[in-house]
């Protein structure tokens, strides 16, 4: 993948535009006032503390699964299945949440996500252990096990994790167990800070050590391609990156059911519903593969998810419009010619260069 | 020998009723992966045409023209893919994923939105496929096999042998096949690959269309959330496993249907908890996955020359 420039920049920006006039069209056409869901959607993202709180809750999951798209995608693994490991990670998370009884909070916190974190990553290992010693395309075995994990996480809140004899649900975590909420009447909680804290370490990571470009070295150039020969003249085992790269991806998507268990509903229940793995391939997309960018992107589609429910609430559009409206989004930003093809407008390959250069 | 017993009739024909789906949209991605381009977005298009076929089936009140539009529905889904990663220079992988989100949201929206329901949209107006009675049959031995099934199964014969035919016996079966094992030698030899790549999508996006349809039109003419549940997924490593050949791949797609059969007979039979029934496919499809890694283990490969030569 190329280096974020000022085009895609641009191309992100005219799609949003282009979009907003796409959904523009498809409210009215379904009967409904367009700015009035306008309006909603900005109130039910950014109006009030609450809302804001709420919002930010909302990118919680979606920051770390967009991290852990993204290092998948370097590693140049298309990992799918986050949402397999979101779930599997809450569901053990919330089990290690009232199962032990004796310790301190800050030890019961720290365990639940370990155990959720290595839960997620073992869901991974399959997957990409197949890709790499038998060429089987992780793209499909991933999303295979996302079907696989809803089940099983059904059917273990049914049947061996089950506590409550009407509704299938585990015990509820202990207190010690909680991560703290600290608006009232916002399921806003310190979960977030954990999740800006490993963007930010992605970024130094990959980035910054050597480690990370070990893991890079795999896939960037080439995302979609499958570990470059590249690395091997470099003397990197792309093998052993790419299998890292897939268990922590895992292991984050592990991290992020955790935080939802922990820190919002408390408890793990059948119908508790995850897509923050889809989005965050999305949300990955839109931020270029870059954890700060992927940062930016979250916040963004968390107020607007958070602004979609409250027009769904409000009026008769579905909240599903929003995630049609990001799909559409990134039809555009995904169509790589369009970018190159600003090139050859001179004003803006100076923009370009002007904005590259100040990141080099 | 109690388990004997639930091999009989009833799951042969079901065998069938369960392969059909899978094996149509699974021989539209071998067409796709033999021509080089991996298909991410069939389930995708399955959705779309899904809706759009009960939609105007409840609009028309007409079967024909639920197929009709299903069909559309379809090939413009292929067709977004095809001016994505052909035209626009999108990577393969994520066009097709952004597909499959875009339908699975999409599809949720209008339904609720247009029908005001939530989960799943049922209505008497919505006229369905009935089976038919092949007269041929009629009297042998072979009618309560094979007779009184709708559209999908027997298309799902007729298409297996018509692209074996069209794979080895025609030359755009041999410029399918040569775009997707060298592309370069193929453009040397004057195929337009890129053409070739534009017409198996479009080609997909018809038979994804029309598995589509017959998921909702069907057995239950309702559409639910989702209803394409991973069979285009299935339909992929169907013909993976099939390799890539619509024998192949037929093959394979009766495998899941026999696991999709007996699992909707264990559930008459014994008191199975119906999360691990339905599990059976996605489990099925990890055992074929694991089965094709250790194919490819075992295969010896061997190694092109410029390779070999740069190491």
């Amino acid at each position: 993948m190329e280096k974020f420039s000022f085009k895609d920049v641009l191309v992100t920006f005219a799609g949003l535009l282009i979009t907003a006039f796409i959904a523009w069209v498809l409210i009215s056409a379904t009967g409904n006032n367009p700015s009035e869901v306008a309006l909603y959607l900005y109130e039910g993202g950014f109006k009030g503390t609450r809302n804001i709180a709420n919002s930010l809750y909302q990118a919680t999951p979606l920051i770390l699964t967009a991290v852990a798209t993204l290092i998948s995608f370097r590693v140049g693994m298309f990992n799918i299945g986050i949402n397999g490991s979101m779930y599997v990670g809450a569901l053990y998370a919330g089990w290690a949440g009232y199962k032990f009884t004796t310790l301190g909070h800050f030890t019961h916190v720290t365990v639940c996500i370990l155990i959720g974190m290595l839960v997620g990553a073992a869901w991974m290992l399959l997957p990409a252990l197949l890709r790499v010693y038998a060429g089987v395309s992780e793209i499909i075995s991933t999303i295979i096990l996302n079907f696989v994990a809803v089940l099983f996480v059904s059917y273990m809140a049914n049947g061996p994790f089950r506590a409550d004899p009407i509704a299938p649900a585990t015990p509820r975590i202990l207190e010690t167990a909680e991560l703290k909420q600290i608006f009232p009447n916002s399921q806003f909680n310190t979960g977030f800070f954990i999740a800006v804290f490993v963007a930010i370490l992605a970024h130094f990571v990959l980035n910054k050590t050597t480690f990370g470009y070990e893991l890079r070295s795999g896939g960037d150039g080439l995302v979609g391609m499958y570990p470059s020969r590249f690395s091997s003249y470099l003397g990197i085992p792309s093998d052993r990156s790419a299998i890292i790269g897939m268990l922590i991806s895992g292991a984050l998507g592990g991290l992020a059911g955790a935080i939802e268990v922990l820190g919002a509903v408390r408890y793990f229940f059948q119908e508790l519903e995850f897509n923050q793995g889809f989005d965050g391939i999305l949300i990955g997309i839109l931020g270029k593969l870059e954890p700060i960018g992927s940062v930016i992107a979250s916040l963004f589609y968390g107020a607007i998810k958070n602004g979609g429910f409250y027009v769904d609430y409000k009026t008769d559009v579905s909240r599903e419009i929003i995630i049609v409206l990001i799909s559409i989004l990134i039809f555009f930003v995904s169509a790589q010619k369009m970018v190159k093809g600003l090139e050859k407008y001179p004003f803006i390959k100076k923009l370009d260069n002007f904005f590259s250069r100040k990141k080099m | 020998m109690e388990w004997i017993e639930i091999f009989d009739l009833s799951i042969f024909r079901s065998l069938l009723r369960s392969t059909a789906p899978i094996a149509i949209v699974g021989m539209a991605a071998a067409m796709c992966s033999a021509a080089g381009v991996l298909n991410i977005g069939l389930e995708g298009k399955m959705l779309n045409a899904a809706f759009a076929g009960v939609y105007a089936s409840y609009t028309f009140e007409s079967v024909w023209a639920g197929f009709t539009a299903g069909i559309i529905a379809g090939l413009l889904t292929a067709a977004l893919f095809g001016l994505l990663s052909f035209t626009l220079g999108a990577d393969e992988v994520l066009a097709g994923l952004a597909i499959n989100i875009f339908a699975l949201a999409g599809t949720t929206y209008l339904m609720r939105t247009i029908f005001g329901q939530a989960g799943f949209f049922s209505d008497p107006r919505i006229v369905g496929f009935e089976p038919i009675s092949v007269p041929f049959l009629r009297g042998t031995f072979l009618e309560p096999f094979l007779s009184d099934f709708t559209y999908s199964v027997y298309l799902m014969f007729v298409l297996a042998i018509l692209l074996h035919t069209v794979y080895y016996r025609t030359r755009l079966g041999t410029a399918i096949r040569a775009t997707g094992e060298n592309p370069e030698a193929a453009e040397d030899a004057g195929i337009n690959t890129v053409r070739i790549k534009w017409m198996v999508t479009v080609f997909s996006g018809l038979l994804a269309g029309i598995s589509g349809i017959f998921l909702s039109l069907e057995n239950l003419t309702m559409f639910t959330e989702g209803m394409s549940a991973g069979k285009g997924y299935i339909g992929l490593v169907a013909s993976s496993f099939g390799n890539n050949t619509p024998f192949g791949t037929f093959g394979a797609s009766l495998f899941f249907g026999l696991g999709d059969a007996i699992g909707i007979r264990l559930q008459g039979v014994y008191e199975l908890d119906s999360r691990l029934i339905l599990m059976i496919p996605y489990a099925l499809t990890v055992v074929v996955l694991i089965l094709i890694g250790i194919r490819q283990r075992l295969r010896v490969r061997p190694v092109p020359i410029n390779e070999s030569s740069i190491e």
